[in-house]
């Protein structure tokens, strides 16, 4: 590892980084909400608490919300009037995943006709990712996510005592040098650094069992594998699972009208390919109309079809539709399950 | 300093445009077509928008309501007024369907890919419309028609529910002096119709065709394209000369919503119009 890249703070040092960040912007950080970590606004920094797993909503919700207004219209006047609802903020507390999910979701936005509500959020969102632990749902390691190179303005790596830092825009390196004061990492406390990236390295539970680069194959080939009928036989389409993924960013939009009947917003809120009426038209045709068909969508959006077109893969391997998931569909058990059929061939 | 950091970091969007903006149009002419269509001739603000070719679509709506896609029916060329023919059966199209001469509607789009009208050039056409599938079929017969030179032998089979149903009637005439083949059938007749009964595949055999020279052309309900498709093959027409316009649910037309997709392929960017060979590999698509 580049010593060059690291620098450490003080537990102190952090304390005054959270709070001056506190002082100048919106800040989300990671808290515990009825025993679990999850995402929230902190407004000092005894709120926040850095946790080993994953949260169970991602932080999506900060850049892409789950309603949010893309025009205000008057249908007196006629008129349209686009909206952009961004602001400056700060998001504490991202893990590994979630920093490539999001590095995804930009590419999404940004690709093709580009989403100015997307993108001026995340151009205004400063993130400052924390290391992690697997925990029995992740799998990071198996789709290349484990560690994280860009995507976020400053990482902190916990030692035993204090942090080691690294930045990766002008933007965090600014933060870094005025909120705080930071020395540049001794040879010994990378080494710490290291060591615990090898023991996360051992500690999955869940792995795949067949490289990242060839499961964009695996799955080409398994359209008519009998566990679709399977697991479509138990799923409830209740879209939980495209819910708390960071990387399903189906929308729908519709119109709100005022009680003034003049004025309104058209808006656009969170949907999911895994719900009953996603893919209906008129005339009561349902192009998936069976849950086989919408599971087997949104697993090959995440491990095929997506990466056709931007040359990754859309599953970060975070396990969230996993945990949330209340008929335990389990989207890497699935995955190797699809491995040993191809294998089988 | 990185990807992250110059498409990112560096643009904070404020001169990107809102894709989600729609141009606003003048509802010029409303005809009811038949109990459940109307025919929309609208002038829009932004002449922009005329720019099209036959097989794209625009997203139509009106606020309050929201936006359906809709496919343009008038032919291409024109300089100050588009056409849309509108099937009520939901909120917008419920909606646009009380618009009177003299409304406003708004627009966005055009969207989708249109068909390629240099591949037909040369060639024999056949064109097989079902339903409301002639809305979008006629902005390409009118180009195609507007100058038939460049053209083979032109084809149309047009089939609807019953007589009443039977859109575009009135320019049928017209269509047949230009030289275009025309055959219809219904699935219900009255008791006055004199012409075919049954699906439009009954009438395919009955067309003489040049596979070597033969152009394809489909657009029609759901479950019309697997057995046209049959038809076809049984008159040795390749996958590589078949077109199709697919329906989906459509929400953004810019590639984002996902409700269009089929298997990998977003419909309101590399759809509506498929070359059937290309389907292959999109097993949901028919
Ligand atoms: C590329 C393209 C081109 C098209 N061109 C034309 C055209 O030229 N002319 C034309 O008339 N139509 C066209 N259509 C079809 C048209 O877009 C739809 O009929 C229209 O979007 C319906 O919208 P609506 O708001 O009126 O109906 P909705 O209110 O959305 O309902 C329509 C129907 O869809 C189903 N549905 C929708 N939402 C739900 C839900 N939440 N739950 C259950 N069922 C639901 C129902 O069966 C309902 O009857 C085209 C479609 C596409 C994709
Ligand atoms: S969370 Fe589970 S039950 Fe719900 S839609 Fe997803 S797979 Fe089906
Ligand atoms: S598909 Fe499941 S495991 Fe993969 S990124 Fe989404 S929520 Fe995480
Ligand atoms: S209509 Fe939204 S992605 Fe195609």
């Amino acid at each position: 590892m580049d010593n060059k890249k690291y620098a450490f703070i003080t537990e102190k040092d952090f304390k005054g980084l959270v709070t001056g960040l506190i002082k100048e912007y919106k800040v989300f950080g990671t808290i515990k909400k009825d025993g679990f970590p999850a995402f929230a606004g902190i407004t000092s920094f005894d709120e926040l608490e850095l946790f080993q797993s994953p949260t169970h909503l991602s932080a999506k919700e900060f850049l892409f919300p789950q309603r949010e207004t893309l025009l205000k219209f008057n249908i007196q006047n006629k008129t349209h009037e686009p909206v952009i609802e961004s602001g400056e903020q700060v998001i504490i507390g991202m893990h590994s995943c979630d920093i490539h999910a999001l590095t995804l979701m930009d590419r999404v936005f940004a690709a093709g006709t580009p989403d100015p509500n997307y993108l001026s959020r995340r151009a205004k969102t400063i993130i400052i990712g924390t290391e992690c632990f697997p925990d029995k749902f992740c799998f990071c390691k198996s789709v290349g996510t484990m560690t994280v190179e860009e995507g976020f303005d400053i990482f902190l790596h916990k030692l035993k005592k204090g942090f080691l830092v690294r930045t990766g825009s002008v933007k965090g390196e600014e933060i870094l040098s005025r909120l705080t004061k930071s020395r540049p990492a001794a040879f010994k406390e990378i080494k710490e650094v290291e060591a615990l990236q090898k023991v996360k390295e051992g500690s999955f539970i869940t792995t795949l069992d067949a490289p990242a680069e060839e499961l964009p194959g695996i799955y080409e080939k398994s359209d008519n594998s009998p566990v679709w009928d399977r697991i479509g036989a138990i799923c409830y389409g209740c879209g939980s699972c495209n819910h708390v993924c960071p990387t399903c960013y189906c929308f729908d939009i519709k119109d709100e009208v005022k009680a003034n009947l003049k004025e309104g917003e058209r808006v656009r809120v969170w949907d999911g390919c895994m719900v009953e009426d996603f893919a209906k038209v008129a005339g009561d045709h349902n192009f998936r109309g069976l849950r086989a068909n919408r599971l087997k969508h949104r697993f090959n959006r995440k491990f095929r079809y997506l990466t056709g077109k931007f040359d990754a893969l859309f599953c970060v391997g975070c396990g969230r539709c996993s945990r949330t998931c209340l008929v335990n569909i389990n989207i890497a058990e699935i995955t190797n399950e699809l491995i040993r059929e191809h294998n089988k061939k | 300093m990185n990807l992250y950091e110059n498409i990112i970091k560096n643009n904070n969007h404020t001169e990107t445009p809102s894709p989600y903006v729609p141009v606003m149009g003048t509802v010029e002419r409303v005809t009811r077509v038949t109990e459940h269509e109307r025919l929309f001739v609208i002038a829009p603000s932004n002449k922009e928008l005329l720019n099209y070719c036959p097989g794209q679509f625009y997203m139509v709506g009106l606020p309050g309501y929201g936006e359906a896609p809709i496919s343009i029916t008038s032919g291409p060329g024109q300089e100050k007024e588009f056409e849309f023919c509108i099937r009520a059966v939901g909120n917008v199209t419920n909606a646009l369907h009380r618009l009177r001469k003299g409304d406003t509607v708004f627009i966005r789009g055009p969207f989708g890919t249109g068909f390629n009208l240099e591949e037909m050039k040369g060639k024999d056409i056949l064109f097989v419309a079902g339903g409301i599938g002639i809305v979008p079929m006629r902005s390409l017969i009118k180009a195609v028609l507007n100058d038939t030179k460049s053209y083979g032998r032109l084809s149309l089979i047009y089939g609807s529910r019953n007589p009443d149903d039977i859109l575009y009637k009135e320019e049928f005439e017209e269509w047949k002096a230009k030289g275009l083949d025309m055959r219809l059938t219904v699935d219900k007749p009255h008791p006055t119709w004199k012409g075919n009964v049954g699906v439009v595949t009954t009438l395919i055999p009955k067309i003489e065709v040049d596979p070597a020279r033969t152009i394809g052309v489909i657009i029609g309900p759901p479950v019309m394209y697997k057995f046209v498709i049959l038809s076809f093959r049984d008159k040795k027409i390749t996958d590589d000369k078949i077109f199709v316009s697919l329906e989906r649910r459509m929400k953004c037309g810019v590639g984002k919503c996902g409700h269009c997709q089929i298997n990998s392929s977003y419909v309101c960017q590399e759809g509506p119009v498929y070359r059937l060979k290309d389907l292959h590999s999109l097993p949901e698509a028919i």
